[in-house]
């Protein structure tokens, strides 16, 4: 009969599956949150986690994380490692969260049963964060994410931090810079269309950015969202073309990024592009239009030059040996993932301690700033506040000029200047 | 004697020792993976309802997942209605929505059918893109940690969501064994056969099928209640997607299409698959674990059609014999 | 406005309606649904990348190499797996393009990454402008060769003796093997061509999209829902549908909301499968 078989059947899988599951680390964790290693029996290595999608439409993304992250790490073990805890070196457990959220929980749990971490950096995307932060509130190990939604730090979590910007906060920045524009160079650009993919990251920067340019005094001709990753732009740019408009506010990954540019000049408009981030601001837009990107305009939540940086010789070394070492400028992914593994170091440093939850108390008391690399973070220090975000930290606007993205807004980070004159 | 009670004595000793094993460990890993496989399991059989007796491939099954997990967190967050309640709603609507589907959707057969489930599918993804400021958009919901509290079903240890998924489980085991032995599993099996044939005979193949349906769609939009409460996070592109229907039905069809024991090997196999794929590869050989279900998805198809359980068959299991000097026959039916 | 969408829409239509022919083709003579479609039009893609990288040749020129590959890796797929479903139930076809779908998509993700890669040229850009509608060449290059293609095919089906096969098997096997056709051969050629016509499609869409493992998928509901609307088997069907759905996206992200054309063209899809199944046109082969 087959009940007998399936159940038969069924037992032995579940040992099966057990065999495999406890083969990958079969250490039986008391309780991984209490994991505590004090100055007593000082450990020679120190674990920290990296969660983010490398695999899935996510993973360009994710591997910038990895990139910082793994530089930190570096970084931080060529110079001594953690000299309070008796030389400790840093390791890094690389977990690919995949880009779908259901897995994500189920790998996380797995590297929270298995390893003994001390702190959580990542993940880019909302999504995902918000599906794996409950976790490492249960097992009291704090974690440091760059995604921008603000839902994250609308749990109440105490051990969840976020030292990025709001997804709210674009637009606004966006808005403000064209403002600023308007000013410098009598612009008079008052038509504004403002579209957006239908992804997490699409929706949380462009939530309210019509109101936002409405009390601005400037005129929303167009307010779209269309589906990510699609075809044909051309239904898009027909819209943008028909509605007049004189400035774009896009805000799209990569694949979306370049059919929009394309297809505008295909249809001969060129309307004033301020990108929404993500896809304007990262390598493969460059490498895809070569020279023709620079002039190209966008907001980021983080720029590799800002002021808080250059100035600063110890935070631009930094972002020199990630450009030396892996060939392409530092990120607004991987910035923000380097300078979270910094604070985690410091903050072993200073508690003399490797325990998650000393580590969580004393991220969440300090002031970051100066030549630390909270510092890294525009406008140079960094502050968690009660509920976990860096209250201080605000977008900033880049113009790619030379291959490179640059700061040119606001005056207090700029590196640069805006040149009007390269945009055709 | 180990005849007449062999049967129930070794279901009842394997249950015994399933329920067990969270006695035993605490890896919150491992009692999370095989939660994750009974609840595959149960997709499966509840899955089976429609695209194993009844033989119309459905792609679609998302659907009622994601109407089952999305009602229980609009309801639990919003509406601080718990869980225990929101998963009945969520299996109503989901019911509710198979009729709108099937009624349609039965008049077509074989690849039409499927193409038409997928159609659904995604139509249901859209609108929830579409309507972010109801259904969150493509932030999805969440559930916010606050604890322990079983009355909303939310556990800190996942050795509560372990007992829960099996006791379903087995509930829906039992559930199918009564179906498919009550004259609608008959006409089900009857319509799997050959439909024309049944329908000359009588039998109203159309609400059978739609029938069957809601059954199906109901006992899914339950489960996407309880997924909802063990993942806590749910987003258009997670619960309602195609993939997640193939997944669904992957489940089903290694492990025997049509099978009541076909899911719970299918789930095993699927997922024990996906795990160690991860854990070995993932940071390293993207996009493997996904290879190889494509493999197994293709083998399946090529040489065991019948489904992985199909193995089974091929033990040589002592019969339950009245003549003690019959000699043991290899069983060769299902 | 109206005039400029309609415009877009054929442009988007044509590529729709090349996907969709080699889908229909196959369909219409063995009575297989290939949901792996779209992932050959990956591989179409891929393959111009690789050889654009390697050989230096333009995306143009390789159409002449690109295609015949397609057609070749077509027939072998056709014998190593297609050919061992055929007259067994749908489910068995169904699964089994299901999974090679699946293992293509994360095949390529595991050899060359999910990244996105593209290929070099100058067209993508380009455009011809006039009276105010714009109609980006490389499009207009798309369409017309689609055309061509399509055009061809008929021709094929209808003139020659391969073409005369085709049709006896699609009508009857059993008719078909009493005319001293081979009816696997039969099948194995008109699978390639298929595949041929995936693969070209994907080639000529390079200038335009990024090439990336997920990029079939794109393509692969809507050719669905163009190979219904023209009726199952219809080459002719499949290209005026082409058109059609890509006017209907064009109209409905204008009219309704952007992120809503696709939800017209699913709707549209029930409605034709509920109505009209056999197609607008109800007819069967070409």
């Amino acid at each position: 009969m087959t009940q007998k078989r399936a159940f038969a059947a069924f037992v032995a899988s579940i040992l099966a599956v057990a065999l495999v599951a406890g083969c990958g680390g079969a250490k039986k964790e008391a309780a991984p949150a209490a994991g505590s290693s004090d100055k007593a029996d000082a450990p020679k290595e120190i674990k920290i986690a990296f969660f983010n999608p490398l695999s899935g439409s996510n993973a360009d993304a994710g591997k910038q994380d990895l990139d910082g992250v793994k530089l930190a790490i570096e970084d931080v073990n060529n110079a001594g490692g953690i000299k309070a805890l008796g030389g400790a070196k840093l390791s890094l457990v690389v977990t690919d969260t995949t880009s779908d959220p259901k897995d994500a929980v189920s790998v996380v749990e797995r590297t929270l049963s298995t390893e003994k971490v001390v702190a959580g950096i990542g993940p880019g995307f909302s999504n995902i964060t918000l599906s794996i932060i409950p976790l490492l509130e249960k097992n009291r190990i704090p974690i440091l994410v760059n995604a921008i939604s603000d839902d994250i730090t609308k749990q109440g979590y105490k051990y969840v931090f976020q030292g990025t910007p709001k997804g709210s906060m674009f637009g606004q920045t966006q808005v403000e810079f064209l403002g600023y524009l308007n000013k410098e160079f009598n612009l008079g650009l008052k038509n504004v269309a403002i579209v957006y993919e239908n992804s997490a990251y699409g929706e949380s920067t462009s939530k309210g950015s019509m109101d936002i340019a409405k009390n601005a005094g400037l005129n929303v001709v167009l307010y779209q969202s269309y589906p990510a990753g699609f075809t044909d732009a051309s239904s898009l740019v027909t819209a943008i073309k028909n509605a007049k408009a004189d400035v774009l506010f896009p805000v799209s990954y990569t694949n979306d990024a370049k059919l929009i540019i394309n297809t505008m000049k295909q249809f001969n408009i060129s309307p004033l592009v301020i990108g929404g981030g993500a896809g304007f601001l990262w390598p493969t837009i460059g490498k895809e239009m070569g020279d023709a990107v620079n002039g190209l305009i966008s907001v980021g939540s983080w720029n590799w030059d800002s002021k808080n940086i250059s100035s600063v010789p110890e935070l631009a070394a930094a972002t020199k040996r990630f450009e030396d070492k892996y060939g392409y400028f530092m990120t607004e992914h991987a910035g923000p993932e380097y300078a979270y593994v910094r604070m985690v170091a410091e903050a072993m440093e200073k508690t003399a301690s490797a325990d998650p939850t000393k580590i969580r108390d004393y991220l969440a008391a300090t002031e970051f700033g100066g030549t630390t690399f909270g510092g890294f973070f525009q406008p140079g220090k960094a502050k968690f506040d009660d509920k976990g975000w860096n209250a201080s930290v605000h977008p900033v606007m880049i113009q790619w000029q030379g291959g490179k993205p640059r700061t040119i807004y606001p005056a207090a980070d700029a590196t640069a200047k805006v040149e009007l004159s390269i945009k055709k | 004697m180990l005849a007449r009670y062999g049967k129930l004595g070794v279901v009842a000793v394997l249950l015994a020792a399933a329920a067990s094993v969270p006695l035993f460990t605490d890896q919150q890993y491992l009692l999370n993976v095989l939660t994750m496989i009974f609840l595959f399991s149960a997709l499966g059989i509840a899955w089976n309802f429609i695209g194993g007796y009844a033989a119309q491939l459905s792609l679609g099954h998302a659907v009622f997942l994601a109407i089952g997990a999305y009602t229980t967190i609009i309801l639990f967050t919003r509406y601080h209605v718990t869980p225990l309640v929101g998963m009945f709603v969520g299996a109503v609507l989901a019911v509710a929505a198979s009729v709108i589907i099937g009624y349609p959707c039965f008049r077509l057969r074989g690849p039409y059918f499927t193409l038409s489930t997928i159609a659904f599918g995604e139509i249901l993804r859209i609108l929830l893109l579409h309507y972010g400021n109801f259904t969150g958009g493509a932030n999805g919901l969440n559930i916010p940690y606050r604890g322990e509290q079983p009355w909303n079903l939310q556990f800190d240890s996942k050795a509560s969501y372990y007992w829960i998924m099996l006791a379903v489980l087995v509930l829906f085991y039992v559930l199918g064994k009564v179906i498919t032995t009550s004259r609608i599993g008959m006409y089900l099996q009857a319509i799997r056969d050959d439909q024309d044939a049944a329908e000359s005979l009588g039998v109203k193949t159309g609400n059978v099928k739609l029938t069957a349906l809601m059954i199906s769609a109901g006992l899914t939009g339950l489960l996407g209640a309880i997924y909802a409460c063990i993942i806590g996070f749910v987003d258009p592109g997670s619960v309602a997607s195609t993939t997640m229907s193939t997944q669904i039905a992957l489940v089903a069809i290694v492990g025997g299409v049509g099978t009541l024991g076909g899911p719970i090997v299918g789930a095993a196999v699927v997922t024990g698959l996906t795990e160690v794929t991860n854990a070995w590869l993932g940071a390293t050989r993207t996009g493997t674990s996904l290879t190889l279900y494509g493999a197994l998805l293709m083998i399946i198809v090529l040489t065991r059609p019948a489904g992985l359980i199909s193995l089974v068959d091929l033990i040589k299991w002592p019969k339950k014999s009245e003549k003690p000097t019959e000699p043991a026959t290899e069983v060769t039916s299902r | 406005m109206m005039v400029q969408s309609i415009i877009n829409g054929l442009m988007i239509g044509g590529i729709y309606a090349l996907v969709a022919v080699g889908l229909t083709l196959i369909f219409g003579v063995m009575g297989i649904v290939n949901f792996a479609q779209g992932e050959l039009l990956m591989v179409g893609m891929f393959l111009t990348y690789l050889l654009n990288q390697w050989l230096g040749l333009g995306i143009y020129p390789l159409f002449f190499v690109v295609t015949p590959l397609c057609f070749l890796i077509g027939y072998g797929i056709f014998r190593g797996l297609i050919n061992r479903v055929i007259g067994k139930p749908d489910i068995y076809q169904i699964l089994l393009t299901l999974g090679l779908s699946i293992f293509l998509i994360n095949g390529a993700i595991m050899i060359w990454g999910p990244d996105y890669h593209s290929i070099p040229n100058t067209i993508k850009q380009a455009a011809w402008n006039f009276g105010g509608f714009s109609i980006p060449v490389a499009r207009v290059i798309a369409f017309c060769v689609a055309a061509a293609m399509v055009w061809a095919l008929n021709i094929v089906i209808n003139k020659t003796e391969m073409g005369r096969a085709m049709r006896a098997t699609a009508e009857s096997r059993e008719i078909a093997t009493l005319l001293g056709i081979n009816p696997r051969r039969t099948f194995a050629i008109a699978f390639a061509i298929g595949i041929a016509l995936a693969g070209a499609a994907g080639l000529l869409m390079s200038p335009l999209f990024y090439v990336y493992p997920h990029v079939g998928q794109l393509f692969s509901n809507t050719a669905f829902v163009v190979v219904v609307l023209g009726g199952m088997g219809d080459v002719y069907g499949a290209m005026i549908g082409g058109l059609l759905i890509g006017i209907v996206e064009a109209l409905s992200s204008v009219y309704l909301a952007m992120d809503l054309a696709q939800l017209g063209v699913f709707v549209i899809f029930i409605l034709v499968l509920f109505l009209r199944p056999n197609g607008l046109f109800g007819r069967r082969t070409a």
